[in-house]
């Protein structure tokens, strides 16, 4: 085909296989490059000091929840008030190696990717179990399993002595290569180590959504009954997309842990499920890219939100907490405002700029 | 055996509380098919109400309990006429999520009033001592909240049954198509289930105020307990909502007189509801009282 593999300017697609393609142009493959070696390098020339980069890395673990969370909202359909309870799993994973075995074992120090992994496998599990009810109905009991889980979470943690009532269980420092991870080196570590992470999960989920089982969530999302005429068993793919979304969970709870070096149940409550939920709105349900927008612009919003209220609670009475109502206004505002105005989020605008700049200066 | 009847006693007025707030999470789910995840802070708006009126503004607590149910009626009609009515027809997924927003919306509000985080009790309006008989006790309050919670849910199944508004939202939960041709605005019927669940959540909790004073985390959670309760009686049914609120009354009742403090647990009143709802989303999905009309997809 003698089309222009650099510049595209239109479809010319003329096999199933080509619209498949991740990348439509070479210029697409490139531009992504670039952009992920500068990912890789920009700590290397910038010093930011340990706060801004925990912030970074926040973004960035929230980032591995959303994806997960997107499957199981955006591709599947299905709401779920529980996602923090399965973030929660993964890092309360962490932490009962931690009772077992001891804080400084090899096996929480040396082999922490298995551990993360494990921590991913075991949200997976709990996933798959909260979803069962999927087998025998719709959606909206779907969402009241998710919050009867996230209630049932916060209970066991919060009485039960082995997860010590909620209070945080320290985890250990982990070995690399050149010996043990310092303190000073603790957050830029963890940065690439989260990177490395979203670039796989992100390939992960882009190359699923190619599959049959990717297309078969947006099938029974769509039309479950056309599905299952088509041969697909719908029950079974929201277990499985439930099963899913908590591997990704599980894995960001695993390294939500090692990053704060401990859990407490106080990340992990309805409100942070409410907040992922939020995430998940404002960057686009159903994108992939909507991942990365909804966890950045949350986590900036929140931020601004605290220094906006530090300043204002001295003009106001102290009756009026200010920086307490503050943020589940903001929150509550920008979740109905969006879904009001922007159902497709951040996503859109996105793709908007996208085929202006590809089109300029013409407009459509 | 009179620590059992005590506690069936207790469990009685926490459970007819449980009643009267599920059914207002039933009216709107039964007409508009939105589980109203914000409906805790429509109780606690209601509580709030009522005390700001009777002790700030010294209104007798019997017309206070009156404005605030009439307040948050229109609390809950405008919130429908702001936030839901123009998302009528979009998917199910989307009305939920403005409910969830609109549930941080409600708490930030709360929050910017004191009863965000004080705790506040209602002045004593009854007499103090508590009625005993054969060793039971119930003090004044929870009898008259009982008492009051009946007359509510009494009015209600009229208002269902007999009144024209109440049977043209059966009409709309029966079939919205069929509803509207036949003249029945839909959206105002929409408009009438949360106003009316509005009324009713404000009546919860202002009895729930006097019974156990007003602090919003306790008020806020009557919203999420409701789940488990409408599970159980079924989603879509009134009757179910009432005989399940008892009845999960009572459960958190014994639970906590005969589980806790044995075999190493504690608080299980908290966490048995949702342990139940769990369960009986995978063995009897449409409660008690539902209907069998559910897809199985």
């Amino acid at each position: 085909m003698a089309t222009n593999r650099w510049l595209a300017t239109g479809n010319y697609f003329t096999s199933y296989k080509d619209e498949q393609r991740i990348f439509f142009t070479h210029l697409d493959r490139s531009i992504f490059a670039v952009f992920l070696i500068l990912l890789f390098a920009w700590p290397l020339f910038f010093d930011l000091s340990n706060k801004y980069m925990l912030v970074i890395n926040n973004v960035l673990v929230a980032v591995v929840a959303i994806i997960g969370l997107n499957i199981v909202t955006g591709f599947a359909g299905l709401i779920s008030i529980g996602h923090a309870a399965f973030v929660g799993i993964g890092a309360y994973t962490v932490a009962s190696f931690v009772r077992v075995i001891g804080i400084d074992h090899v096996i929480l120090t040396h082999a922490w990717p298995l551990v993360i992994l494990v921590a991913g496998f075991m949200g997976a599990v709990f996933g798959a179990i909260v979803g069962l009810p999927a087998m025998r109905l719709k959606h909206l009991y779907l969402a009241i399993a998710t919050l009867s889980f996230q209630m049932i979470f916060q209970w066991t943690i919060n009485f039960m002595p082995f997860f010590n009532q909620g209070q945080t269980i320290s985890v250990g420092r982990v070995y690399w290569l050149t010996g043990e991870v310092s303190r000073r080196q603790h957050y830029f570590f963890w940065y690439y180590v989260i990177l490395v992470v979203i670039v796989l999960t992100g390939f992960m989920v882009r190359n699923l959504l190619r599959t049959r089982y990717g297309r078969c969530l947006s099938a029974v999302r769509d039309n479950d009954r056309a599905a299952d005429a088509m041969g697909m068993h719908p029950g079974l793919t929201k277990v499985y997309a439930f099963g899913l979304a908590g591997f990704f969970a599980g894995v960001a709870g695993a390294l939500h842990a090692y990053l704060y070096r401990g859990a407490g149940i106080e990340s992990f409550t309805l409100h942070e499920s409410i907040t992922y939920l939020a995430m998940a709105i404002v960057g686009g349900l159903g994108t992939l890219h909507g991942s990365f927008w909804g966890p950045a612009a949350i986590r900036v919003l929140n931020l601004q939100v605290e220094t906006v209220s530090e300043r204002a609670s001295a003009l106001f009475p102290a009756s009026m907490n200010l920086s307490t109502a503050l943020k589940p206004l903001t929150f509550g505002l920008v979740i109905v405002l969006f879904l009001m105005f922007e159902p497709r989020g951040i996503a859109n605008w996105w793709r908007i700029l996208r085929s202006y700049t590809k089109l300029w200066p013409f407009r459509y | 055996m009179s620590y059992f009847f005590q506690l069936v006693v207790s469990g009685i007025v926490v459970g007819s509380i449980y009643a009267l707030s599920g059914l207002g999470f039933v009216l709107i789910y039964k007409s508009s098919k939105v589980l109203n995840i914000a409906h805790g802070q429509l109780i606690a708006s209601g509580a709030f109400i009522t005390y700001a009126l009777t002790v700030w503004l010294g209104i007798p607590i019997y017309l206070s309990f009156i404005a605030s149910m009439v307040l948050t009626f229109f609390l809950a009609m405008s919130v429908e006429r702001v936030f839901l009515r123009r998302l009528i027809g979009e998917p199910i997924i989307s009305v939920i999520m403005v409910t969830i927003g609109l549930m941080s919306i409600l708490d930030g509000l709360i929050y910017l009033t004191p009863f965000g985080t004080e705790n506040f009790s209602f002045p004593e309006f009854l007499p103090n001592t508590p009625i005993s008989m054969g060793g039971v006790s119930i003090s004044w309050t929870q009898l008259v909240g009982v008492i009051v919670t009946f007359i509510m849910i009494g009015a209600f199944s009229w208002f269902f049954k007999k009144s024209t508004s109440g049977i043209s939202m059966r009409a709309v939960s029966d079939d919205q198509m069929a509803s509207m041709s036949i003249g029945i605005s839909v959206p105002k019927v929409f408009g009438m289930a949360w106003a009316t669940a509005g009324l009713s959540a404000a009546a919860a909790g202002t009895i729930i105020g006097n019974i156990t004073g007003l602090n919003f985390e306790t008020l806020h959670a009557y919203g999420i307990v409701v789940f488990p309760v409408v599970i159980l009686g079924g989603l879509d049914s009134i009757l179910g909502a009432v005989v399940a609120g008892i009845i999960m009354g009572l459960i958190q009742q014994f639970a906590s007189g005969y589980l806790d403090g044995n075999w190493g647990l504690n608080g299980t009143a908290e966490v048995l509801p949702y342990i139940i709802l769990l369960v009986i989303l995978l063995f009897k999905p449409h409660g008690l009282f539902g209907i069998h009309e559910i897809e199985r997809v």
